[in-house]
């Protein structure tokens, strides 16, 4: 009732009593129109379409046919590679998130206060973190021969860019106050860092170093498959032979302990932090 | 600063010291954190004694790679090299580029279906279920698994793994932008007599937008690198070349250079995409920039 009360009147209304409809930027049509054009450049570019989810279902339909018809027992017979995959991931965490803190300290201002080696350090941190884990993987094989080692030594780097990063960035933020302190105290270059900056920082620290574990897990399995050693060999020796059923099996394991590994860092987490 | 020393001062009974906190737990923590990495250590089969072939081979492939990167691009193998790894790197963006743009458009509607003030229980539940389900999948295993029986080996279904793998972090961020709104403008729009469909256009998206937005840029920074996984499975892109150059006779100049590409371009699209990000979320409202600069990057996978 009352609302076609309401809409009759707008009809009569003096609409120039209405504030002005505020106009449309015009930056937001530029970056609309930018957006859709390299969408669309880049989809002819790379011959996208979606055609064969229509035409070609059924080739595909008999792959994942197999996929869907594990081979369980074969997930549970390559049990060593599935350990080796969680050895290299705690080792790669642990050592990684290690060189992280210290390599963060050089490469913020506030712990380094030589602005010529923060700024150099904060390059080297970029450039390690430019490179996608795969590059590594194929560098460290190459270096020690495939294996456990090279796959470790590759998820190494791949931890020290992400956590390296985040860290100095909170370590930016950190307040002031207690370095100020350690600064008035007499406190040294690594006293004030030890004592006014990473209690501070310890809370993030923690819980991007579980992050970087999380990820470890799958990271792994992109390094094994190019000689990392662990499930992501296995993987790579089931693919090119073919045998669908077996990585159906392998997959679907690793969905579960990847799940569990999640659930597990959820709850040190909530110890921790 | 001299808060924190005056309250103590007061609720403090000279004398009367409280206990220290009980040091056990941390302690039992601690050995049982060390026992694990020690017990990884001796179980894992890794040739240790390999380490000391490291220093000297990585400084002999890099020298090698320093000769392939200082000698004159304009002659003819270099040119050639650097070239060819533009033009796959130039591939690897387009794919992470409509990989981000198919994530984007697909986790837009799931995140409204999976924020808590929006939908009804039942329906979150179940959405958030299938997000963390895709997050757990690496997107390779969705390029092995579904995409190259269908499409067959190529960018487009990189593009469409990466766009897969996206939707899952994406639809759980949206979710969470979604859930810290503020009500004003939900409640206005209510107020105004919207329908439900116009309260999420004028009351949820424009608020939600700008840091969504800024998600989805970085996203595309980790999907640049995550083409490059793809490619070691023939899906295009600088991968596929990084992976042939190993696979063969490992041409040490010519991996320098494509690994000088990838930096020099990783590095120069990241920082166009945070000053983007920037723009975006700060937009007049300085003090968000920290907030998604900090909650944006842990939690993306």
């Amino acid at each position: 009732m009352s609302v076609q009360v309401a809409s009759t009147a707008v009809g009569q209304v003096d609409r120039s009593a209405w504030p002005r409809k505020p106009r449309p930027r015009w930056s937001l049509w530029f970056g609309l129109v930018v957006v859709v054009a390299i969408t669309v450049w880049s989809m002819i570019s790379i011959e996208f379409t979606l055609a064969p989810l229509f035409t070609d279902l059924t080739r595909g339909a008999e792959i994942l046919e197999r996929f869907f018809d594990p081979n369980w027992e074969f997930a549970w017979r390559i049990r060593d590679a599935w350990m080796e995959t969680l050895y290299i991931a705690v080792i790669a965490a642990v050592v990684g998130n290690g060189v992280a803190l210290f390599l963060s300290m050089l490469a913020s201002k506030i712990t380094n206060p030589n602005t010529v080696v923060y700024q150099g350090f904060k390059t080297i941190l970029s450039v390690v973190r430019s490179l996608p884990d795969i590059a590594y993987g194929l560098i460290f094989a190459a270096a020690v021969g495939n294996g456990a080692l090279a796959g470790i030594l590759a998820l190494i780097m791949f931890n020290i860019g992400i956590n390296a990063k985040l860290t100095s960035e909170t370590i930016d933020a950190v307040d002031v106050g207690p370095l100020e302190a350690a600064d008035a105290a007499g406190g040294s270059r690594i006293q004030r860092a030890w004592s006014a900056v990473v209690p501070q920082i310890l809370p993030n620290y923690t819980s991007y170093s579980l992050y970087v574990f999380e990820l470890n897990i799958r990271a792994s399995v992109v390094i094994g498959i190019v000689g990392g050693g662990g499930i992501g060999q296995v993987i790579r020796v089931q693919l090119n032979q073919f045998q669908y059923e077996n990585l159906g099996a392998v997959i679907f394991a690793l969905f579960v302990v990847v799940f569990l590994l999640d659930r597990v860092s959820v709850w040190i987490r909530r110890r921790l932090v | 600063m001299a808060r924190p020393i005056e309250s103590r001062r007061r609720t403090t009974v000279p004398g009367s010291r409280p206990q220290p906190p009980s040091k056990t737990r941390k302690t039992i923590g601690f050995v049982a954190g060390t026992a694990v990495i020690v017990a990884c250590l001796l179980l894992v089969d890794a040739r240790w004694e390999n380490l000391s072939e490291l220093p000297g081979n990585l400084g002999n492939y890099v020298s090698l790679m320093a000769d392939g990167v200082l000698s004159n691009p304009l002659e003819d193998p270099e040119t050639g090299y650097w070239q060819r790894a533009f033009e796959l790197m130039l591939e690897s963006l387009y794919m992470a580029w409509v990989g981000t743009m198919i994530g984007a458009v697909v986790s837009f509607p799931l995140g409204f279906l999976a924020a808590e003030n929006i939908s009804p229980r039942p329906v979150v539940l179940i959405v958030r279920q299938i997000l963390n389900a895709i997050r757990a999948i690496p997107e390779l295993i969705f390029a092995i698994a579904v995409m190259l029986p269908i499409f067959g080996f190529g960018p487009a279904a990189g593009a469409l793994a990466l766009g897969v793998g996206s939707v899952g972090t994406l639809g759980k961020l949206t979710a969470e932008v979604i859930e810290g709104i503020d009500r004003g403008p939900v409640e206005a729009a209510r107020a105004t007599g919207a329908r439900q469909l116009q309260i999420l256009r004028w009351g949820v998206v424009p608020q939600a937008l700008p840091e969504v937005v800024a998600f989805w840029l970085y996203r595309f920074e980790i999907n640049i690198r995550a083409s490059a996984i793809l490619g070691v499975l023939a899906a295009g892109g600088i991968g596929s070349l990084l992976s042939q150059l190993f696979a063969g006779t490992r041409q040490w100049d010519r991996i320098g250079i494509t690994l000088v590409v990838i930096i020099v371009v990783t590095i120069v699209v990241d920082l166009i995409s945070a000053a983007v990000r920037h723009r975006i979320i700060s937009g007049g409202k300085q003090q968000l920039v920290e907030v998604a600069e900090t909650s944006s990057i842990p939690a993306a996978s």
